[in-house]
């Protein structure tokens, strides 16, 4: 990606149109982007819209014209909070917020594009955890989140108070199956390297 | 289920219930125990994935939750769930899996193992209102929640989308009201029952968060409510531990106590205070539930 893309005048022709991106989308959402009309309703619902540079429903309408660098050269597939409205409440049973993490998904495939780093960052320490505890642990997501996005004093002064009322735990314990954990973590990946899945 | 017939679940708390929300955690097993409902913990359940992980690995997530259905085989009796996030992956997965035959073929190959699809995921709300039933419910009651005003708040995980938890009517649900009410308590009608408390951005963007809280508890308190009941450990988090912050920055005075069901079920059917983890509230309930004379 050259530039700006957003900014650029959308120019739609063979070369822009982009539809295997768009097909891959549609595999991994299982749902179709054709089936939108626009109506708006998505949009309307959304609590997370005003954050949005693309409103839910622009969001379909770029993919349904291939314009997916778009999509991923913004914030708005990150800030959906995965809430469910739209999916909810659309009529022609478009499943929007799976393909918000179809989008997610494409654009850690494609390293990095948008420059939303903290929900990035915060999913990236949350599934770390997974593979390494097996749970999450808070205290130690949290500390971790604040040392890694250079943000020290982040919710600095609700710390006290949590531990007094024992909601944050200094020790935990590792699974006892945590060999199971890394076998599922490996598996993926391996099928991924053999093209076996997305 | 048949009313003779001993209650008993296979429980999942989640890793909330572990940490920032032993009290759901507390009062889950206390109420269970009075109730004569049997739970028993998965042994060695992992992290459901939430919301990050099916954000950016929808394979992964179907493929940790696919591995937990299959650990809480072990146990006997249907799924109970706590936590509403890890009950909305649970039954994600239960739907995505019996409907996409390429995606069940991934995760099985993935876990190494057949998926597990058949057993029952319940969240607690439904294990009260119609496995128990509400009219066992009110009959176990002690102390009726008479007077108190509670805002029931479901959030966004335990209903929606259509077709995939199944617990109650996407846009227009009752269970918690009739939950709440079968045991005494009145219920206010307020505009911000379903909205988003922005709980996966409570790391990463919190400023998102207060604003959309905000709006809640501000929806709460103009109805009347005296405090607020939740079945998610990550809601609770966002109204309850943040509760004080909002307050300052929108000049706002809500002190609103946010319980968690089997908080206040629990009160009603008499448990004792001291074992329904109060003390590890935020905002301190004990003022409230007093000046209504259940203390």
């Amino acid at each position: 990606m050259d530039g700006p893309v957003k900014k650029k005048k959308m120019v739609i022709s063979q070369e822009t149109m982009d539809v295997d991106f768009v097909r891959k989308v549609e595999m991994l959402s299982d749902t179709s982007v054709r089936r939108c009309f626009q109506c708006g309703k998505c949009s309307a619902g959304c609590p997370m819209a005003t954050f949005m540079e693309h409103p839910p429903n622009r969001v379909v309408r770029l993919l349904q014209l291939g314009q997916w660098q778009r999509i991923l050269a913004g914030r708005s597939i990150w800030y959906c909070a995965s809430c469910e409205t739209c999916s909810t409440r659309c009529p022609n049973k478009v499943h929007l917020a799976s393909i918000m993490d179809a989008l997610r998904k494409l654009s850690w495939d494609a390293e990095g594009a948008s420059k939303e780093s903290y929900v990035q960052l915060a999913n990236k320490l949350f599934l770390q955890n997974i593979r390494s505890y097996g749970r999450q642990y808070e205290m130690r997501l949290a500390a971790v989140f604040n040392v890694k996005s250079g943000q020290f004093l982040k919710d600095l002064m609700l710390g006290p108070k949590l531990f007094a009322k024992g909601k944050l735990k200094m020790f935990h314990s590792k699974n006892k199956n945590m060999a199971e954990i890394e076998k599922i973590f490996g598996r993926i990946e391996e099928m991924r390297k053999n093209g076996e899945a997305l | 289920m048949t009313s003779d017939k001993a209650l008993t679940y296979a429980y999942f708390p989640g890793c909330s219930l572990h940490a920032s929300a032993g009290e759901y955690d507390l009062s889950t097993r206390e109420l269970f125990k009075a109730l004569e409902i049997g739970l028993t913990e998965v042994p060695d359940w992992f992290c459901c994935g939430a919301t990050p992980a099916h954000n950016v690995d929808e394979l992964l997530s179907l493929s940790l939750c696919a591995k937990n259905l299959e650990l809480a085989e072990a146990v006997e009796g249907d799924l109970a769930v706590a936590c509403a996030s890890c009950f909305s992956r649970l039954k994600f997965t239960q739907h995505t899996l019996g409907e996409n035959a390429t995606k069940r073929q991934q995760v099985e190959k993935a876990i190494d193992a057949p998926v597990k699809l058949e057993g029952n995921v319940k969240h607690l709300l439904e294990i009260l209102a119609r496995d128990l039933g509400l009219e066992r419910l009110a009959a176990s009651v002690q102390k009726p929640l008479s007077g108190l005003k509670v805002a029931c708040y479901y959030g966004c995980l335990l209903t929606r989308p259509t077709d995939v938890p199944n617990l109650d009517c996407v846009e227009a649900p009752t269970i918690m009201e009739q939950v709440i009410e079968s045991v005494g308590a009145e219920t206010v009608a307020w505009t911000h029952r379903l909205e988003c408390c922005g709980a996966n951005f409570t790391l990463s963007r919190p400023g998102v968060v207060i604003q959309l809280t905000n709006a809640i508890l501000d929806a709460a308190k103009a109805a009347g409510a005296d405090c607020i009941m939740v079945g998610c450990p990550l809601c609770h988090g966002n109204l309850d531990i943040r509760q004080k912050e909002i307050e300052g920055v929108f000049g706002a005075n809500y002190n609103l106590p946010v319980f968690y069901l089997t908080q206040l079920v629990g009160l009603a059917v008499g448990l004792d205070s001291a074992r329904l983890g109060l003390e590890a509230m935020i905002v301190n309930p004990l003022p409230l539930l007093k000046s209504k004379g259940f203390l």
